[in-house]
């Protein structure tokens, strides 16, 4: 089976040169072949488990809100209160 | 003995009792890790010094002539992908080798309210994917009971240092096995939680709809100790369950009169360890001279679990790892051109080739073209498995299986075989695809490695598992620290 390694790796956000798309199109052959072990059928899809159905939070402020200091003491590049990221915007 | 042998539940009674403080049980264990973690290699983060000062809490608490809880003051270890608040989480990944939650997981939250005494940061395959916690960005993990073996993964640091004696007990997740395939290979118990019960709110997410956080000990009453504490609702996770449950020390007695055990012919078949199976089976005899009685089950789609599980855990794990970008917290690229090439080079860099694979096997089976003939037919599959374990479930109680198909492998064996790998999941997947409870049990040992019964019972029935997995202890003996000898790893 053909896939294309290289559009994967973009698609996922993954920078890699030759020799590793070299590497993951073998990995990604033997995995792929080993999820084609499916059986032919036809099903519906039940959409959630009825006796656990997931309620979402409402969307309100916490009632421990963080601090910016905390949010922003992981952050790998800060100025003024900012997460900094390259320019987005072309001039 | 030195306070770091003895079982939770013992270190408990001595606490209350004032036999021992907390404080000297914590020194115990952090003696222990001192002595033999270069060795073994389950830390990557310790917690000396919050450690000692929730020890010395309880001892003033228990000065004081104040209640404490049962699992107060005694030392446990936490997974590397479990939130912990100003302490290290790392998923053991490059991505996240700096990050310093702002924040607990609930089980956290609960564990302190509990006046928990947690030792440190335990080490995992990378972002929880893999079976050997080699994977890891940071260190190998060595089996306690063969140093040039795996202790399984991906909770290998949570198992590794309950069977040394590193902690009394610890905290894992289990996506597709990850708790219960560690805690047979390194001769431990390992509770699989029903999904639901436990809350995965600050727990770095990998297949949202498998993953589950439960307890590992050496003894099943340390297990359910443990469970006790970290079960129950939680507002901020959707998928927790409004529940109350049992006290879960109570009724394990071991007593197993009556009780219906299944056996599914698919669990026994090509690809099992003939010993394995064996030891697994004669466990199951000795289990029916005390009273239960065994019944032979099918479960036909098992064959197809191991497609459907990494279909559709993979396809999760491309969408939960989508965050993991360089911009807000981790690993980012030192040189790059603008933010997509950041992006870029953060992920290529800051990933291992594990999660790689499963990253781009999701986007694949997610991609246009291939969502029906993969995703859609493993949903399909996953919800035939789900209805054949109901079906078994009205004829029995619990269900007998091996928790892996073979003992720990050699360190290195499997490594460059990511398929293989995989394969060593093929018992404890179909448990995670349906929702259900199921807990490892040490059952003999093959060449001197541990090889673990599973059982698997259906929804909130964990009170079935620990008694089931009693009456296994009480043929076999409780788990004791391993010893570790002069043993060097090659």
């Amino acid at each position: 089976m053909d896939i294309n390694v290289k559009h994967l790796a973009k698609l996922s956000m993954l920078k890699m040169d030759e020799k590793q798309l070299e590497k993951f199109e073998k990995d990604m052959q033997d995995i792929v072949k080993m999820v084609q072990k499916l059986p032919k059928i036809q099903g519906d899809l039940i959409s959630l488990d009825p006796e656990n159905p997931m309620i979402l939070r409402e969307d309100k402020l916490s009632e421990k809100p963080f601090t910016r200091a905390e949010i922003l003491s992981n952050a790998p590049e800060e100025i003024a209160g900012c997460i900094v990221v390259p320019k987005t915007l072309e001039s | 003995m030195e306070l770091y042998k003895k079982p939770a539940y013992l270190l408990s009674e001595m606490i209350k009792k004032k036999e021992c403080s907390a404080v000297e049980i914590t020194q115990s264990f952090f003696n222990r890790i001192g002595n033999i973690d270069e060795k073994i290699g389950a830390y990557i983060t310790l917690n000396n010094e919050g450690a000692l000062k929730a020890a010395k809490v309880v001892d003033e608490k228990i000065a004081k002539g104040e209640a404490v809880s049962p699992i107060a003051g005694v030392p446990i270890g936490i997974k590397d992908n479990i939130s912990t608040k100003g302490l290290l989480t790392t998923c053991a990944s490059k991505m996240l080798y700096n990050y310093v939650p702002p924040f607990n997981a609930t089980v956290m939250e609960k564990l302190i309210s509990n006046d928990s005494v947690i030792l440190g940061k335990l080490n995992m395959d990378e972002f929880a994917m893999g079976s050997s916690t080699e994977s890891s960005y940071f260190k190998l993990t060595r089996n306690p009971h063969n140093l040039d073996k795996v202790p399984g993964g991906s909770s290998g640091g949570s198992a590794a240092s309950v069977a040394a004696g590193e902690c009394a007990f610890a905290l894992g997740t289990d996506t597709g096995g990850s708790i219960r395939m560690p805690a047979a290979y390194c001769g431990v118990v390992g509770l699989k939680p029903t999904y639901g019960t436990v809350s995965r709110y600050g727990v770095v997410a990998f297949a949202s709809s498998f993953d589950q956080v439960g307890p590992i000990a050496r003894n099943v009453k340390d297990i359910a100790l443990l469970y006790n504490a970290i079960c129950g609702y939680d507002k901020l996770e959707a998928t927790s369950v409004k529940k109350s449950y049992p006290d879960f020390t109570k009724g394990i007695s071991g007593n197993v009169k009556g009780l219906r055990i299944g056996i599914p012919a698919e669990y026994f078949g090509k690809g099992v360890d003939s010993e394995v199976k064996e030891k697994v089976l004669s466990m199951v005899k000795e289990l029916e001279k005390q009273g239960a009685k065994v019944i032979e089950i099918n479960l036909p789609s098992t064959e197809y679990a191991l497609s459907a599980y990494y279909i559709i855990s993979s396809a999760e794990a491309s969408s939960n790892l989508a965050r993991f970008d360089g911009v807000r917290y981790g690993y980012r690229a030192k040189e790059y051109d603008n933010l997509i090439d950041m992006y870029e080079k953060t992920r290529d860099e800051g990933f291992g080739d594990e999660v790689k694979r499963r990253i781009m096997l999701g986007t694949f089976v997610l991609s246009s073209g291939y969502f029906d003939a993969y995703y859609k037919k493993a949903k399909v599959v996953a919800q035939n498995i789900t209805k054949e374990f109901n079906h078994a479930f009205e004829e029995c109680d619990v269900i007998a299986t091996p928790t892996t198909p073979v003992t720990a492998f050699n360190i290195g064996e499997n490594i460059n075989d990511p398929v293989k790998m995989c394969a060593g999941d093929i018992c404890t997947v179909p448990i995670n695809i349906a929702g259900l409870p199921a807990i490892s049990v040490p059952c003999g040992t093959i060449c001197k490695m541990p090889v673990g019964i599973q059982f698997i019972a259906n929804k909130f029935n964990e009170n079935i598992l620990l008694n089931t997995a009693r009456a296994v202890e009480l043929i076999n003996g409780e788990a004791e620290v391993c010893e570790i000898s002069g043993q060097e790893g090659k």
